[in-house]
């Protein structure tokens, strides 16, 4: 368990270290496809996209996700869920797809999104990475690629402000 | 964000960020419908009855794909195979459907009045797919959405209505919602086919054509209602078709960059011509796949979350 970093410098340093895992870890750099869980995930995979061009000289395929229509809480939820768009720009037919969030949780949100992209088409495997894991899974769902693992008290929320760098933590209402 | 309202009952009921708020959320549905697996779980295991007391293709097959896209069951009933034809009274009808827990009824009616009257005494959602000679709201709004996809923005857009706006609950519901978000609308037709009142609904009113087709960005046709009509409100078919009906002609004094809609069934001959309906500058087909697009939004924003909303 580590301290929650909280710096851009701190944030950088983790994805860099990510982006080296999966440069050793994928082999067909031909076959892959980077999918973001909006809008946090989007962020992060976009990052990660960009440091793997470096290592790799490839503009890797980029998409994000919006899960609110695969959530399994819209009867029971006070709020509607905000419903924004997917755009997957190319097709996950027999492809590695790399899915990215910025915080694993629950992993409702993960299960939500490995829903949606099975409808999208049958990719040959999916990765799941993360930035931060703050364990309290709900579900048996686990992730190939992490940052950090962080420990939060339950009634906290944490929040990636990525493009700032910012960490911010507040109480659940 | 937070949607108030059970029932789509009228688009006079709808506040016109509400309106923007499902024009804005269509897009995300019309996607789905272009995938390859066109079905997300969102609505599962939620039951939506759709009764129609008046003949209907379009709206109901489209309500029945939007609600299967979302997962929900559908069943369908039509007039002529129900017990409505055995002497029932509709109110019995819809409390025998409401038993069978239904989250959402959609109906049809041949009379004004019958959706405002079950989203009031019923609990689950309603949503109107055209009641009478009053409103037809879904349509309105596909129709709203249609225009905004091809233009960008209905603020400042001119509208021009043609035909018999007098019966037709979709001019009704287009009126009323397009002026919400700041469209021009003018209304064409033959007198007899001008609702009384029309001078108060703030809008220009033209009992010819051609002078006002030039102006409009938009040309919205309407059919002639024969089934609703007889021969007191026009002498003939012909003679409609000469004074109103959208022909090569009329297409050409139009803008180059105006459009051509209908919201079907045409009467080919009559209220437009084959000229006008097939032409590139047509979004009618375009008016009907954005129609599941629409309802998706209004069956998950009305299904969709929950209750406690006040």
């Amino acid at each position: 368990m580590s301290e929650i970093p909280m710096n851009t410098n701190e944030i950088e340093a983790i994805l860099r270290e990510l982006s080296d895992k999966l440069f050793n870890a994928i082999t067909k750099w031909d076959n892959c496809g980077f999918i973001g869980i909006r809008s946090g995930g989007e962020l992060i995979a976009k990052k990660v996209v960009e440091l793997l061009r470096q290592k790799t000289g490839k503009d890797l395929p980029l998409g994000a996700l919006d899960i609110a229509l695969y959530r399994d809480d819209i009867s029971k939820r006070l709020y509607y869920p905000e419903v924004r768009s997917t755009d997957v720009p190319f097709s996950v037919d027999e492809k590695e797809i790399i899915l990215v969030d910025d915080v694993l949780h629950t992993g409702r949100s993960v299960r939500a999104a490995i829903d949606h992209i099975v409808d999208l088409g049958r990719p040959e495997r999916i990765y799941l990475l993360v930035l931060f894991d703050r364990g309290g899974r709900e579900l048996p769902i686990q992730a190939d690629f992490v940052g950090r693992v962080i420990d939060l008290p339950e009634e906290k929320i944490i929040k990636i402000d990525i493009s700032k760098g910012d960490v911010l933590i507040s109480e659940v209402k | 964000m937070n949607w108030p309202h059970k029932d789509i009952v009228a688009i006079q009921d709808i506040s016109a960020e509400e309106i923007s708020t499902i024009l804005d959320m269509a897009g995300t549905f019309k996607e789905i419908s272009k995938r390859d697996i066109k079905k997300v779980p969102t609505l599962r295991g939620k039951t939506v009855i759709l009764l129609f007391y008046e003949a209907s293709t379009r709206t109901r097959l489209s309500f029945e794909i939007a609600a299967k896209r979302l997962s929900a069951d559908t069943v369908a009933l039509s007039a002529s195979g129900s017990s409505f034809s055995k002497g029932e009274t509709i109110m019995d009808a819809a409390q025998n459907v409401m038993a069978m827990a239904p989250d959402c009824i959609v109906i049809r009616y041949p009379y004004a009045g019958l959706p405002f009257r079950l989203a009031k005494e019923l609990p689950c959602s309603v949503l109107n797919a055209g009641d009478g000679f009053h409103e037809h709201p879904t349509q309105a709004l596909l129709d709203m959405y249609s225009m905004k996809e091809h233009f960008g923005s209905l603020k400042g857009l001119n509208v021009l209505i043609v035909g018999d706006i007098r019966h037709s609950r979709v001019a009704r519901s287009n009126v009323i919602g397009l002026k919400k978000m700041g469209a021009n609308i003018t209304l064409s037709g033959p007198k007899t086919l001008l609702p009384p009142g029309v001078d108060t609904w703030g809008v220009k009113v033209s009992t010819e054509l051609d002078p006002v087709i030039p102006e409009a960005d938009v040309v919205m046709m309407l059919r002639v209602q024969k089934e609703r009509l007889n021969q007191q409100f026009f002498s003939g078919e012909r003679e409609y078709s000469l004074f109103y009906g959208l022909n090569r002609q009329r297409v050409d004094m139009m803008k180059r960059d105006a459009v051509i809609m209908h919201p079907g069934p045409m009467n080919r001959g009559v209220e437009i011509n084959h000229d006008a309906a097939d032409c590139k500058r047509s979004i009618i087909l375009n008016q009907v796949e954005n129609g599941v697009a629409i309802r998706m939004t209004l069956l998950y924003l009305c299904l969709g979350g929950g209750k406690n909303v006040d």
